[in-house]
């Protein structure tokens, strides 16, 4: 009877147990649920925007609120450098944001090296058993130690890391990455749920950039070729922006009689013989790779050597000027037939100028400033319907290219003394 | 089910470096530190090979060792018993390993100079968890007096 009773009693605490261990289990599986269905949501609302700083934001706090990763950081891949810079973090202070991570180096870097996910929980240990290392080489008198240990973009007492490459078709767009102060912090369970986390957002960041870029392109457009504005975009070469001096060749042309022309037809007309000039024009500068600094009505100004330099801005805008005139006088005939009377007339100078963006903010041009965009403006003044008119300066530099006749000294306004000018005839035979 | 259960996962994390016992040929025995004993699959660890050893030249003529392992949170250790199977110079494991060492010496300016030569893999004949009897907090300081 006793061991009936005992039995009983066994048997109730064993259902006990067990129905213990089913609520853990069904309270642990609740909390994996509630994970997949937030890293759900996580995902249709990263791949909604093409906010970049918003995706950033929504992950970030996704990794708080959801997996309970107090640290993390996301990390971009340079367009050009073999580097990736923090672009968002939480969890860490001011400094960490903006910090640039080689290649190669730390746990990130190594990351974005191999495009391989890295979980370690003993950084702590490691450093600690390498440092010993190092000072025993160092006592052999070991070389090659380099003594510089570049900080990296962290906790100050980080022992675990779980690194994610944010990979878009094995191209690499940066690192995600989480990070405590305590040892093992993260399993294999986190490993898999950041890896759907980083495939969404990787997807996802790619977009928004891409998207940033082909904005930030066509606005780069307005001002220079489309290899140029792409140029600019990756960061190969200084932003032209930012003000600087340089000696340009400067090219200013336009339409003879097309004052009168304008005040003669109607507005309509006039915007139909302007697309056709300038749609011509446009060809032509981008083919010679000039840099169109603007245009109004009939008028332009391109100038060359910036902002990428070129070996002979002169011979390019020598070029470009006479292909210019060969084109008007094409279109020359066809308005001609419609009664109009417009020629083109060029004047083209050399001599260093102050360039940069020029305007107040909401309307940033891209300008040159000095006297050498006013001599040649004077000189397109001058020329007459089908001359191209250049400065000695310019007559120097491709004087075996091109055939002038000297037209004498010009009293030009803004200038003190007379200014020497060519006609431009024509290519040499060889050139 | 091989002979390593998840349970002991957290000692292989290296947060608490483990002791490596080999001997040689002729008997002698060694007893070293290992940073990291890796978990490979329920029946295999991987240890680094960086530099030519004492532990290395043991291995190499008697592949018998002993690794013992500590959880860091709780302490528990664990005994391998585990034998040098082969060594790995790519695939995944070697990567794992290779990548945890570029990164922890680039961050201590040894990039380069500390690096993975291989991975041995053993596999593991037996692991046994110590279960020490609890020592009462008041017996503590008379145990060490005795040490």
């Amino acid at each position: 009877m006793a061991e009936e009773k005992n039995t009983a009693v066994e048997v109730k605490q064993q259902i006990a147990e067990n129905q213990q261990i089913i609520d853990q289990l069904n309270r642990q599986l609740a909390r994996k649920n509630n994970e997949v269905r937030i890293i759900q949501q996580i995902s249709s609302e990263i791949t909604s925007t093409l906010d970049l700083d918003r995706i950033l934001e929504t992950v970030l706090s996704a990794m708080d609120r959801v997996l309970g990763f107090q640290h993390a950081m996301i990390l971009l891949k340079d367009q050009v450098a073999d580097k990736l810079k923090v672009a968002a973090g939480r969890g860490y202070d001011h400094t960490t944001i903006s910090a640039e991570v080689a290649f190669g180096h730390g746990v990130v870097g190594v990351v974005a090296e191999r495009k391989k996910m890295m979980r370690v929980g003993n950084i702590g240990a490691s450093v600690r058993y390498l440092m010993a290392v190092r000072a025993n080489l160092k006592e052999a008198s070991q070389p090659d130690l380099s003594d510089t240990t570049a900080k990296l973009p962290s906790l100050p007492n980080v022992q675990s890391q779980l690194a994610m490459p944010l990979l878009v078709k094995d191209r690499l767009i940066g690192v995600l990455v989480v990070e405590s102060a305590k040892p093992n912090a993260f399993d294999e369970l986190d490993e898999i749920l950041l890896t759907i986390v980083a495939n969404q957002a990787a997807t996802a960041i790619d977009n928004a950039r891409m998207y940033q870029m082909v904005e930030q392109l066509s606005r780069l457009k307005r001002f220079f070729s489309p290899q140029l504005a792409e140029l600019i975009l990756v960061g190969g070469t200084e932003d032209p922006l930012k003000t600087h001096r340089r000696e340009v060749t400067v090219v200013f042309l336009d339409l003879r009689g097309f004052t009168m022309f304008a005040e003669q037809v109607e507005p309509e007309e006039v915007m139909g013989v302007l697309r056709d000039y300038h749609a011509e024009m446009g060809r032509l500068i981008l083919e010679h790779e000039g840099t169109l600094e603007r245009f109004t009505g009939d008028g332009m100004m391109i100038f060359f050597n910036d902002p990428v330099p070129v070996p002979n801005p002169a011979e390019r805008a020598l070029r470009m000027a006479l292909a210019m005139r060969e084109r008007v006088q094409g279109l020359s005939k066809k308005w001609r037939k419609r009664g109009y009377d417009l020629a083109l007339g060029i004047g083209i100078a050399q001599g260093y100028a102050t360039i940069g963006a020029i305007g107040f903010e909401g309307r940033w041009d891209y300008g040159a400033i000095g006297t050498v965009t006013n001599l040649a403006a004077r000189l397109c003044g001058e020329a007459k319907g089908e001359q191209i008119l250049v400065s000695l300066r310019v007559t120097g530099e491709v004087e075996d290219l091109i055939e002038t006749e000297e037209i004498g000294s010009l009293t030009l306004k803004g200038f003190h003394k007379s200014v020497l000018a060519f006609n431009v005839l024509g290519l040499k035979a060889n050139a | 089910m091989g002979i390593l259960s998840d349970e002991i996962k957290p000692a292989m994390q290296g947060v608490i470096p483990s002791h490596l016992v080999t001997c040689a040929l002729d008997g002698t025995p060694n007893a070293t530190v290992v940073s990291q004993v890796y978990y490979v699959d329920s029946d295999h660890v991987a240890l680094s090979y960086q530099f030519f050893s004492k532990t290395i030249k043991n291995i190499r003529e008697n592949p018998r060792a002993l690794a013992s392992v500590i959880n860091p949170e709780t302490f528990e250790s664990w005994d391998l018993e585990i034998e040098y199977d082969h060594s790995e110079t790519s695939g995944p494991v070697f990567d794992i390993m290779d990548m945890q060492i570029e990164a922890i010496a680039s961050m201590t300016g040894m990039k380069g100079i500390f690096k993975l030569r291989a991975a041995d893999i053993y596999r593991v004949i037996s692991a046994t968890k110590n279960v020490g009897e609890r020592i009462p907090l008041s017996e503590i300081g008379s145990v060490s007096g005795t040490a």
